[in-house]
């Protein structure tokens, strides 16, 4: 490997050049692995804080009809492997009546457990315990403080058909939002059965959550392709919050750009310093070439210059990148509003990867320049 | 010695441009043996450097052919014409051309790690055998900037002999050093050859360098006009005074 060894020499004559060109490598990577998980860190969250805790794919029944939620339908749902969870829901629209004041509730009827692997309800409890026995209640946050609620209090919930439902509230939860804690609450599946006369296998819906929330229209199109569901209304998220995605889209478009030219910039650094140290070493190369180095040979020396920087200087750009993350959360604190960056192993790989190979696509001029090197010109030059 | 000559140049040219032709060389015919000691001689444009430059194989010639040990080189793409050069030649140039990113004892390896055909101890004994002949023994660990002008060319020579090659050709090895050192490596020259059989081709204008080498070829105008042996010496004129 003498192509390695004389470009290592290189590198080391050239001590201040080669830390600059690293630095401007690591720079670029560590803006990369920071912008990128950044981005994908708020997004996450976006969709955590969106749709993280509710249903991504609904089947429901139409008009108002209730789903005859049998086995096989449940089987069919749970075969595709991009399904996270199947949760069959008794869902209804209530009335709170209070002693001063009314509320509208939409209530959510299910098994607690079930519940908790979309709502992920029992974690957020923040007072009272999390429980849904048959005339049970959980409300939210909001809810209760604007009613004066409390666990252990009975409830009043004027349900569809006018029948006033007494409940006790069993505890207090906070989803993350101020508008699901004030409109939403959750009953026993039985309890909501009772409240819509429905029967044992009768549901209003089944919601399912994915492994990728992005794969809710394949999911769908799946479902609405199978005859079983021709009689159901199959609707998922990305429908019903095209606001959202449009959001999301233009972020990640910006964050794609700002990545670009920072590669760019990289690129053009590396290419320009190795160019120089081209042109610096055009001697030597004439020297190696005289005494019986090939073209080939030759280029490789500014290869593995490429190379042995690029993976230097996109590792440090990584321990940078991840030292910036560690500095972002530790700043972030408790502040509210605020997210943490969760550095992302694949995007890192990919950044460290894409480094490398713009250092190396870098090379191509120097490594070019050198089959043009005439040893003659150089060895009759002092 | 083998019949077959160390080198052949047969009918050599070299024509540079073609919309303004300006010929460099031309009609050069001769024959160097095994562990022959030569000399170069002519004037400043005379076509002595073109003529180094295709037997070296640095370049190639539009006219005849240059053989070495019987395979005909001219036809050789770059990849093999380099090969060859490492294989059979040596070079020692004005300058001394030392790599300073590199040893004493690295440098002088050199032509032996490019050529690869050789162990890496094998390299070191014979680079450090080569030093101690040129009296460079135990700067090998020094770094080529840390040396005097003498012994850096030295140091070239030691890298032009280390690789074993069956012809050293010099251009113009003595010319930037003082009448001293001149000597020394004229001495050199001249007992490397009679100790390990290798062959000179040494390009100088210095008269009394080409005087002491067994033979003298002359060149004038891009041609070859003299090619005797050291019991004739030409007189001094114009053509070999150098420029």
């Amino acid at each position: 490997m003498l192509s390695l060894r004389v470009a290592a020499r290189f590198l080391r004559k050239s001590r201040l050049q080669s830390l600059l060109i690293v630095l401007g490598i690591a720079v670029g990577i560590a803006v990369q692995v920071f912008v990128g998980s950044l981005i994908v860190s708020l997004q996450q969250t976006l969709l955590d804080q969106t749709i993280g805790s509710s249903p991504q794919v609904t089947v429901s029944g139409r008009e108002g009809q209730p789903i005859d939620y049998t086995a096989a339908l449940d089987e069919k749902m749970r075969a595709d492997g991009r399904v996270k969870t199947v949760v069959p829901v008794r869902t209804l629209s209530g009335i709170y009546r209070g002693k001063s004041a009314t509320a509208p509730l939409n209530v959510v009827g299910g098994a607690l457990d079930q519940l908790d692997t979309i709502y992920d309800v029992s974690p957020r409890m923040v007072i009272g315990e999390a429980r849904l026995a048959a005339g049970d209640v959980l409300v939210g946050r909001e809810f209760a403080d604007a009613n004066g609620v409390q666990p252990g209090d009975t409830v009043v919930l004027v349900v569809p058909d006018g029948r006033a439902l007494r409940l006790v509230v069993s505890g207090v939860f906070d989803l993350g939002s101020a508008v699901a804690n004030e409109r939403m609450a959750f009953v026993a599946s039985e309890t909501a059965a009772d409240a819509l006369h429905l029967g044992p296998q009768e549901y209003t819906a089944v919601q399912e959550q994915l492994d990728d929330p992005f794969t809710s229209q394949q999911v769908a199109d799946r479902l609405r392709a199978d005859p079983s569901f021709a009689a159901l209304n199959v609707t998922e998220w990305q429908d019903q919050n095209q606001d959202l995605l449009n959001a999301l889209k233009a972020q990640s478009s910006s964050s794609y750009m700002i990545q670009t030219f920072v590669l760019i910039a990289v690129a053009l650094g590396i290419a320009s310093t190795l160019a120089i140290s081209a042109v610096q070493k055009t001697r030597q190369i004439g020297i190696l070439k005289a005494m019986g180095m090939g073209n080939a040979r030759a280029g490789l020396v500014f290869v593995w210059q490429a190379v042995t920087l690029g993976v230097v200087g996109a590792g440090l750009g990584v321990v940078m990148g991840l030292g910036m993350i560690a500095l972002f959360n530790a700043a972030r604190g408790q502040s509210q509003g605020s997210f943490p960056i969760t550095a992302q192993a694949g995007f890192i790989a990919i950044s460290f990867a894409v480094g490398v190979a713009v250092a190396l696509l870098s090379a191509i001029v120097p490594s070019r320049r050198t089959s043009r090197v005439d040893p003659i010109e150089v060895i009759q030059s002092a | 010695m083998p019949d077959t000559p160390l080198l052949v140049a047969d009918d050599l040219g070299k024509t540079y441009g073609t919309t303004l032709p300006t010929r460099a060389l031309g009609g050069v015919f001769f024959e160097l043996a095994e562990g022959e000691f030569a000399a170069v001689v002519g004037q400043s444009g005379s076509g002595k450097s073109t003529l180094l430059n295709l037997i070296g194989l640095l370049d190639t010639p539009t006219d005849g052919s240059v053989r070495l040990r019987g395979r005909d080189a001219s036809g050789l793409g770059k990849r093999r014409r380099a090969r060859l050069r490492n294989e059979l030649l040596g070079f020692v140039f004005q300058f001394h051309h030392l790599l300073p990113e590199f040893t004493v004892l690295e440098n002088v390896t050199m032509p032996a790690r490019i050529g690869g055909r050789v162990s890496g101890a094998e390299m070191r004994r014979r680079a450090e055998a080569t030093l101690t002949l040129l009296g460079l023994e135990g700067l090998g660990g020094k770094n080529a900037n840390e040396l005097s002008g003498g012994q850096k060319q030295r140091v070239a020579i030691a890298r032009a002999l280390t690789n074993r090659p069956a012809l050293v050709l010099a251009d113009e090895p003595t010319g930037n050093l003082d009448t001293v050192n001149g000597e020394a490596v004229y001495r050199l020259f001249r007992q490397i050859n009679e100790e390990e059989g290798t062959a000179f081709l040494i390009v100088t204008h210095e008269r009394a360098i080409a005087q002491r080498t067994d033979r003298i070829i002359e060149m004038r105008d891009g041609r070859l006009v003299q090619d005797v042996r050291n019991d004739y010496v030409a007189p001094a004129d114009a053509s070999t005074r150098g420029s």
